[in-house]
């Protein structure tokens, strides 16, 4: 299915149209080989213990970046701090840039919130909130002003259209979210991430806590909405990685209590086949093996 | 083998436990329905005035004085703990001074309910000039009340899952907007189901009441600066001090009212969080 832009661009729906205008007026959505996000030296503390040193990394426009590596090397960690998700975290403390269309997001007086609904987040374990299905999706657009019945219900059915949810639940938007499955719910979650327009997603390891068949059709989906957002996930499954997408970031620990660190960074096509590192080489044979 | 067998006494000793523990509650239930049932049903009783020198008194201005009482000192009680609780569990850091907090909440709750009721007496009754009312008593029974409500919802809204927050923080929603619309719905049912405690102590509290609000009264009070005589209070007074000839048959019905008044609170709370639970489509076990 090449819905994409072009069904967005037919959309009767009057948010969307809207949205869609607005957007080509202000930045081009289709921005081939563009830089999205920039991590200029980020480096990140819990407390005192150094979690990430010295990232730099390239996240263009319309592409999958996929973050690979060993369990505790700072994935997560490096995921969060794109949308500044690690200021929940009492302790957390950030150096270095993360430039985002020209801006530093860390600037003292960059707008979180603003960051946050740019830069949407769909975490490792669904979590729906305990409302219904519509209320889960009509949350975000709920926040940012939209109260019409008629255009939240556009929103809702465009939003579980795209994330190939709407079929199984559009009768039932009532229902609670908790009684969906784990992949529906998932999807749900990318379903209410999309309903805030966001340009850049962020997934922790989408796929963790999923059977093979709903992690297909999130595999699906996610090559479908790369035409329109910047996609970046952490996943510790190679071959997904290799899948689905464009770039691939390892990172890993040199040894036991050092922070991350960026071992390779390249096209997935060269990280997979003929790596630089030879530790990049170990890694993804390792997996494959 | 051995283990079997262990497990075997194990499993009989807890069951006697709680056998023995239902066997008391049931016994003290029938006790007092014994006594005073057929006296508490009787309309003349628990819808009548109360007498001052001759039998066959009622108690109804008692009974609207307990449940008018517990509905101030709740209404007192729990905005301020639900925001106290917020302010606990969202925005102060984990360290010293919220530890410092909990102990001190933890002491008041152990005070004796004696000494609440010669505060309120000195400070709402005296000082304030207030004299005796519904409302002296019900902000002496809200501090008495206040470290219970405040625990509860405290560890309600604790239980709320991490996950949640960060949903909403994730789609752009601040920390105030979060609280309102994610937390505070969850941890609703739980918050409910913590008043069920304060609110049977307030119903059973004697010795903070009679410094505060009075001992007897013939007219349903009115307004918060009306006097009123709650029947726990009432009971003790009845027993103690009343010149009654049929004070026995009162203290025994004004029991068995006062358990039917807190089962009845009891489950319809329970009903209630149920309910909310279920309409704001929740999974809480209750
Ligand atoms: N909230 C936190 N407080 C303190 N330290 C943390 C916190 N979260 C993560 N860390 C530490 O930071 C390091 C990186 O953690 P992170 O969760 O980013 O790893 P990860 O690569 O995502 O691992 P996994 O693959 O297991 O999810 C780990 O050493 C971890 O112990
Ligand atoms: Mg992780």
């Amino acid at each position: 299915m090449t819905q994409g832009n072009v069904k967005l661009e037919r959309s009767p729906y009057p948010y969307t149209g809207q949205v869609v205008i607005e957007r080509a007026a202000t930045q081009p959505n289709v921005c081939d080989a563009r830089v999205k996000i920039e991590l200029r030296n980020l480096g990140l503390y819990y407390e005192n213990f150094k979690a990430l040193e010295d990232i730099n990394l390239h996240i263009m426009c319309n592409s999958i970046t996929a973050i690979i590596g060993p369990s505790g090397c700072g994935k997560s960690t490096a995921l969060r701090s794109l949308n500044r998700m690690n200021e929940l975290i009492e302790g957390a403390r950030v150096e270095g840039k993360v430039i985002m269309d020209g801006e530093n997001i860390y600037e003292r007086d960059y707008r979180v919130v603003r960051l946050r609904k740019r830069v949407g987040m769909v975490f490792q374990r669904p979590n729906p909130f305990p409302k219904s299905i519509y209320d889960n999706i009509a949350f975000g657009p709920r926040l940012f002003g939209v109260r019409e019945r008629n255009i939240l219900d556009c929103i809702i059915e465009e939003s579980l259209r795209r994330a190939a949810l709407w079929d199984e639940v559009k009768d039932k938007l009532r229902d609670s979210a908790l009684t969906l499955s784990g992949g529906q719910q998932q999807r749900l979650c990318i379903a209410r991430v999309l309903s805030v327009q966001p340009e850049v997603i962020l997934l922790d390891e989408p796929c963790a806590a999923l059977d093979p068949i709903a992690t297909q059709r999130i595999e699906d989906l996610l090559s479908e909405l790369k035409n329109e957002y910047t996609i970046v996930t952490v996943t510790h499954n190679m071959q997904q990685a290799a899948r689905i997408s464009d770039f691939t970031a390892f990172f890993m620990i040199e040894n036991q209590g050092e922070p991350g660190r960026i071992v390779e960074f390249g096209e997935t096509s060269k990280i997979f086949t003929n790596p630089d590192d030879e530790r990049t080489e170990e890694y993804i044979t390792g997996r494959f093996g | 083998m051995k283990a079997g067998r262990a497990d075997r006494i194990a499993t009989i000793v807890f069951w006697s436990i709680g056998l023995v523990s239902m066997a008391i509650l049931a016994f003290i239930i029938l006790e007092i329905f014994g006594r005073g049932l057929v006296t508490a049903v009787s309309p003349s009783f628990f819808a009548g005035q109360p007498a001052t020198n001759q039998a066959g008194g009622g108690v109804g201005p008692m009974i609207v004085s307990s449940l008018y009482l517990a509905a101030l000192t709740m209404l007192i009680s729990l905005p301020v703990s639900i925001g106290a609780a917020i302010y606990m569990a969202e925005y102060a850091r984990e360290g010293k001074f919220n530890n410092f907090i909990r102990f001190c909440l933890d002491s008041l709750a152990t005070l004796p309910s004696i000494v609440f009721g010669i505060f309120g007496l000195t400070l709402f009754v005296v000082t304030f000039k207030w004299s005796y009312c519904l409302l002296a008593g019900a902000f002496t029974l809200a501090l008495l009340n206040l470290p219970i409500l405040l625990r509860g919802a405290e560890e309600s809204i604790k239980q709320v899952p991490q996950t949640y927050r960060e949903a909403s923080m994730s789609l752009g929603a601040n920390r105030w907007i979060t609280i309102k619309k994610v937390v505070l719905p969850s941890a609703m049912p739980g918050v409910i189901t913590g008043t069920v405690l304060p609110i049977g102590r307030i119903m059973g509290e004697a010795a903070a009441v009679i410094y505060t609000t009075g001992l007897f009264i013939r007219a349903i009070p009115l307004s918060p600066f009306d006097p009123a005589a709650p029947l726990a209070g009432y009971i003790w007074y009845a027993q103690t001090e009343a010149t009654v000839p049929d004070y026995r048959q009162i203290v025994n019905g004004g029991a068995a009212i006062l358990l039917i008044l807190v089962f009845l609170i009891n489950f319809s709370a329970r009903r209630f969080a149920r309910f909310y639970a279920k309409r704001k489509q929740l999974e809480v076990k209750l």
